[in-house]
């Protein structure tokens, strides 16, 4: 991979409007404000790439000498020749270019760090929102060459993270700079301005997909061709999106004999991109779905059937895909019979009736979503429980919440797995002396990962207790029984609780009974069938979604109200996108358009009108919960089913496809245009 | 310098600060109320609202000498205001927030729950559609806001007891 | 926001006084597009002159068929008063729809006026209400007083005080929010006066605009079936990232439709 250098602050080039140019330090943000007005920069404006498109272009002005054609690298997976063999002896081939767009993350807390170092140790403590200490000490000594041991993270609170709080940003080494050649704390605090143009973005991704079927609508093979715009620099995560996240799960929840992908990753003059809620996952799976949607429009198929016999049945499980990925366990026609039934699918034609007597274009749209989770950096997952004096067992981990409820689920876990009460356990994340190895917060994984090792530190503490229970209670170990909190003699009343216990043995550190809980855990494969029914007004091109329903297959469900809060936060947040959310970079200057929430529609309350969960578990035997992971299934379900429903909706008119995002005065251009008005000009086109 | 007496959670505060001092970073800084955050700079997302006079405002779009003389409610002070000696007690919105899950990351939270205390104090039996209407001045990026509008809805009834 | 003065007039007079000893001062009301703007630095005034709390800046008074209404009066109030609502209940709705609670708490009638915001609602009502703008130094009909984007008649020191609104017969206003921002992407006031009927269109335009066809049409016979296909010329509308000139042009049309509908 062709990556060039990210300095903090830029040097004779500056890459994207946004780029940290300049640094100043005061006694308070409000004169750093004023002097920082007073900096001076003398620009030489060069030609800008933005898109895509431009990028690849012929002569296109080229941002860095280590990336001839601003070409990051081309990337391939599966069998490109066995593909073209399918497309030949295909009898119906569907292709279509779907574009994701770029997006800005926008978490409502506003990046931030604060910095000191101690002169006498050499160590750096840093401050900031994080997805874990351990990716951000890595990612941070890459960044600044200090070595890992020598920063001490710390991070409480995360104002929301969704993979754009998980990298080392410019900002972190200047103000760490800064502390150590001052000899005093440093903190900067990031306005929404300084999100919209400084954070990592999301999305940006082309997806170019063609599916081969034979004559009884079985599918022959699916090939992508991808190019996913990677921004200025290359993130950790930026190229993993647009390739592996991309690829891996690039046939779905569909057996196809073939698969095949094609991705290149571009350098623009925008805001560097990389992980956002999904991180291609919901990309792959929206381009699939509207594929599938749109082949069988155009093959005359009905949609659900074309689904329903193409699906990986339940009991091909595990099923290896064609580019070798397994997918442990599913019930995908399950799933869907389920999701199809409680949406009221089979109801839907008198509804559009009657809202087409209102003057309304209703449409119902389908996904079956599947996607990959679960997989880590790190080769495995540690926690450690830890009894303390004041009577809880303390849970130390490495994942950062940033607001997906670890502190709860994870001490229910704990607490289940001990059957003492959960006010007994507490879970802290983020220890900055902790010397644990694991996955921060990404991919899903927490609960699967982090979760499962939970799980096996109760077993653990039991058998560390054991011996000292049985010295307690006089016993022989294997006399004794463990259940609800305490070891009993079989056969007797004696007992002693776990706590109890852990209060006599208490005095030494560490604690007798503090224990390490760990495991390498496999990948999961969320999947669902999401079902969105939409209403149009034709007039003005606003969109209504009048019913969700989100079907999942999550896997064995801990704690049901706040799985459920994560579907309706990842669905949103696919709403956002589908309807409004996008990142537009003037070609000509490189200023980003939408750099403001009064540019940047950001979803509202009561965007889904009615709105219903429910969980499908076929629990997975990757990890020992059983658990396939929550956090961005929502988006991998929404993009697809919303912008089917619109498409269903906008069918009769004759628009097959239409670029996302389905803002009003896009869906009225196209209705318009479809109704036969000539229209001078259109809506800014997306841009990827 | 400005000089600013107002009352801030029940009690009488004077400051000097810069005239330029924002409401919030006046309460954020100067007063260490930092449960009320700042989200945007452009009077959209709504984390930064409190109470002016008994009515939501959004303490980033006003100096804080504008707020001179003027009774201020913040979140730390909300739990305090159902009672005397109730200052323990979560306010029935907090304690609806609570119960239905209506927060993730916690970030817009403060603003949130003042934004449907202050709509709840006017109205108090909103329909769906007058909830919606009065959180449009408050994002949130976490919950896709099903669970705020239903604790909304239960706050109403805890409060009409 | 750059370093400034903020002062706040204890009457009229003082503020007139605060304006001429310091020109670079600007008013401080409600704040709304004030501060963002300053918190941005793109205005650097010397000093700031709250005038949001003074007593003749204040009142709702309704008598001879117009409806004056004090420049400090919040959104909130405007929405909420029952003289507001008894004489011209569209109004009230206007301003219920301004923005959200948060800023309808603290933005002014006055300011928004005085801003004259090419997306901002009051405008059109204005228009369409025939509206003086009554200053410390005169009285200016809305037409004369809207002068284009962001700009007015309004002299340097001069203070809006009140804005007196004609009483219609009936009338609705119908806007279509700009989905980020909620600021009128259309916005249509349609007032039916006893000398003629008025419609007013903002947020599609460089500036708020009296819509002569759409009136020519609705005075013939006031009806929504008399806008059908009706809408303001295209060329002069305003074009964006976010839509089209046509579009707001079409949405002008909608939306004057829906406000006769509201009405008939």
């Amino acid at each position: 991979m062709r990556k060039p250098v990210w300095p903090p602050l830029a040097r004779e080039r500056v890459h994207f409007v946004g780029q940290p140019v300049a640094a100043v330090i005061a006694e308070s943000a409000a004169a750093a404000a004023d002097a920082a007005e007073l900096v001076q920069i003398e620009y030489r404006d060069l030609a800008p790439v933005t898109t895509l498109a431009d990028a690849l272009r012929e002569g296109a002005p080229q941002l860095h000498a280590e990336a001839p054609g601003n070409l990051a690298f081309d990337f391939e997976s599966g069998d490109a020749a066995a593909a073209e063999a399918a497309f030949a002896k295909a009898a119906h081939v569907s292709r279509l270019t779907l574009r994701s767009q770029r997006l800005v993350g926008n978490p409502m807390e506003p990046r931030a760090c604060a910095a000191s170092h101690d002169a006498g140790t050499a160590i750096y403590t840093i401050y900031t929102p994080t997805q874990g200490v351990n990716g951000m000490r890595g990612a941070l000594s890459a960044l600044t060459n200090v070595p890992r041991e020598r920063l001490r993270i710390v991070a409480q609170d995360v104002g929301g993270s969704f993979g754009i709080r998980s990298p080392a940003y410019p900002e972190h080494a200047v103000v760490m700079a800064a502390a150590k050649r001052l000899g005093r704390p440093v903190k900067w605090v990031g306005t929404r301005s300084e999100v919209f143009l400084g954070d990592n973005q999301g999305r940006a991704l082309e997806l170019t997909g063609e599916l081969a079927l034979d004559a009884t609508g079985r599918i022959l093979a699916l090939r992508w061709d991808h190019v996913a715009n990677l921004g200025a620099y290359a993130t950790p995560f930026g190229a993993w999106v647009g390739t592996r996240n991309l690829t891996v799960t690039m046939g779905g929840v569909y057996r196809i004999p073939v698969l095949y992908g094609r991705a290149r990753c571009v350098y623009t003059n925008t805001a560097p991109v990389s992980a956002y809620r999904g991180a291609g996952r919901p990309d792959i799976a929206f381009a699939i779905e509207r594929l599938i949607e749109y082949a069988a429009a155009e093959h005359g198929l009905d949609p659900i059937e074309f689904r329903r016999r193409n699906f990986v049945p339940a009991e091909a499980m595990p099923y290896k895909t064609a580019n070798g990925t397994v997918y442990d366990s599913g019930d995908f026609a399950a799933v869907m019979d389920d999701a199809l039934a409680r949406a009221g699918h089979a109801g839907f034609a008198a509804r559009r009736a009657e809202a087409a007597a209102r003057g309304k274009l209703r449409g119902i749209g389908v996904a079956a979503y599947l996607e990959a989770a679960g997989a880590g950096a790190a080769p495995k997952d540690q926690v450690r429980g830890r009894f303390g004096a004041d009577g809880f067992l303390t849970v130390w981990t490495l994942t950062q919440s940033g607001g997906q409820g670890h502190e709860t689920t994870f001490a229910e876990i704990v607490a289940s797995g001990l059957g003492v009460p959960i006010e007994r356990v507490r879970i802290r994340a983020s220890d900055p002396e902790a010397d644990l190895v694991g996955s921060g917060v990404g991919g899903s994984r927490s609960l699967a990962g982090c979760g499962s090792a939970c799980r096996v530190l109760a077993d653990r503490i039991v058998e560390q207790a054991r011996p000292f229970a049985a010295e307690a209670l006089e016993a022989a170990p294997e006399d004794l029984e463990y259940a609800r909190g305490a070891f009993t003699i079989k056969g007797t009343g004696r007992a002693i609780g776990l706590f109890a216990l852990a209060e006599r043995l208490a005095g030494p550190t560490p604690h007798p009974l503090d224990a390490l809980g760990e495991g390498t855990f496999g990948a999961t494969f969320p999947n669902g069938c999401h079902v969105a029914e939409v209403e149009i007004d034709p007039d003005t091109g606003a969109t209504r979604i009048v019913r969700y329903t989100a079907v999942d297959d999550i896997g064995t469900v801990v704690s049901p109200a706040l799985a459920r809060g994560q579907v309706h936060g990842g669905v949103v947040q696919g709403a956002g996108q589908v309807f409004g959310e996008q990142a537009i970079y003037a070609p000509d200057s490189g200023q980003l358009l939408t750099a403001s929430f009064a540019d940047y529609p950001m979803p509202r309350a009561g965007i889904i009108e009615r709105f219903d969960v429910h969980p499908h578990p076929v629990p997975t035997g990757t990890n020992v919960l059983g658990a396939k992971g929550v956090g961005e299934s929502g988006c991998s379900g929404s993009l697809p089913a919303l912008a089917n429903a619109v498409l269903d909706a906008l069918r009769p008119l004759g628009i097959a496809t239409l670029d996302l995002p389905f803002t009003p005065a896009r869906l009225w251009e196209a209705i318009a245009a479809a109704r036969g008005r000539a229209l001078s000009r259109r809506a800014h086109a997306p841009q990827v | 310098m400005a000089k600013v007496a107002m009352t801030v959670n029940g009690k009488a505060v004077a400051l000097e600060l810069e005239d330029r001092t924002l409401l919030v970073d006046a309460l954020r800084d100067a007063l260490g109320l930092t449960g009320t955050h700042v989200g945007c700079d452009s009077t959209q997302c709504g984390c930064c609202t409190v109470h002016l006079d008994g009515r939501s405002v959004k303490s980033c779009s006003m100096l804080a000498p504008q707020a001179d003389g003027r009774a201020i409610l913040t979140i730390e002070g909300l739990a305090g205001i159902e009672g005397p000696g109730s200052g323990d007690a979560l306010h029935p919105v907090q304690q609806a927030f609570t119960e239905c899950h209506a927060l993730q990351c916690g970030f817009c939270t403060p603003g949130m729950i003042m934004a449907a205390a202050g709509l709840l104090a006017e109205n108090p039996a909103p329909t769906e559609e007058e909830i919606v209407h009065a959180l449009e001045g408050n994002l949130c990026r976490c919950t896709g806001y099903v669970n705020i509008v239903s604790a909304v809805q239960r706050a109403a009834e805890l409060m009409r007891g | 926001m750059r370093p400034l003065v903020y002062r706040r007039a204890a009457s009229l007079a003082e503020a007139e006084r605060l304006l001429a000893e310091h020109p670079a001062a600007t008013l401080l009301a409600g704040g709304m597009t004030l501060i963002p703007t300053l918190k941005l630095r793109l205005a650097r005034p010397s000093h700031v002159v709250d005038i949001a709390r003074l007593a003749e800046l204040r009142g709702i008074d309704g008598k001879d068929g117009r409806l004056t209404v004090g420049a400090a009066t919040t959104h909130a109030e405007v929405a909420g008063a029952v003289a507001v609502r008894r004489a011209i209940p569209a109004l009230a709705e206007l301003a219920a729809g301004i923005g959200d609670p948060q800023v309808r708490n603290a933005g002014t009638l006055g300011g928004s006026v005085a801003n004259n915001d090419p997306a901002a609602d009051y405008p059109a009502a204005v228009l369409a209400l025939d509206a003086t703008i009554e200053t410390n130094r005169r009285t200016i009909p809305a037409a004369e007083f809207l002068v284009g984007m962001f700009a007015t008649a309004l002299a340097p020191g001069e203070i809006v005080l009140r804005v007196g609104f004609a009483m219609p017969e009936r009338a609705a206003y119908r806007k279509f929010a700009h989905p980020a921002s909620g600021y009128a992407m259309a916005g249509v006031f349609v007032a039916e006066h006893r000398d003629g009927v008025r419609v007013a269109v903002t947020g599609a335009g460089p500036g708020a605009f009296r819509w002569r066809e759409a009136e020519a049409a609705l005075a013939k016979r006031f009806n929504a079936g008399s806008l059908a296909g009706l809408e303001p010329d295209a060329s002069g509308l305003n074009a964006d990232i976010h839509a089209s000139a046509e579009y707001r042009a079409n949405l002008a049309g909608v939306m004057a439709r829906r406000a006769v509908a509201a009405i008939q």
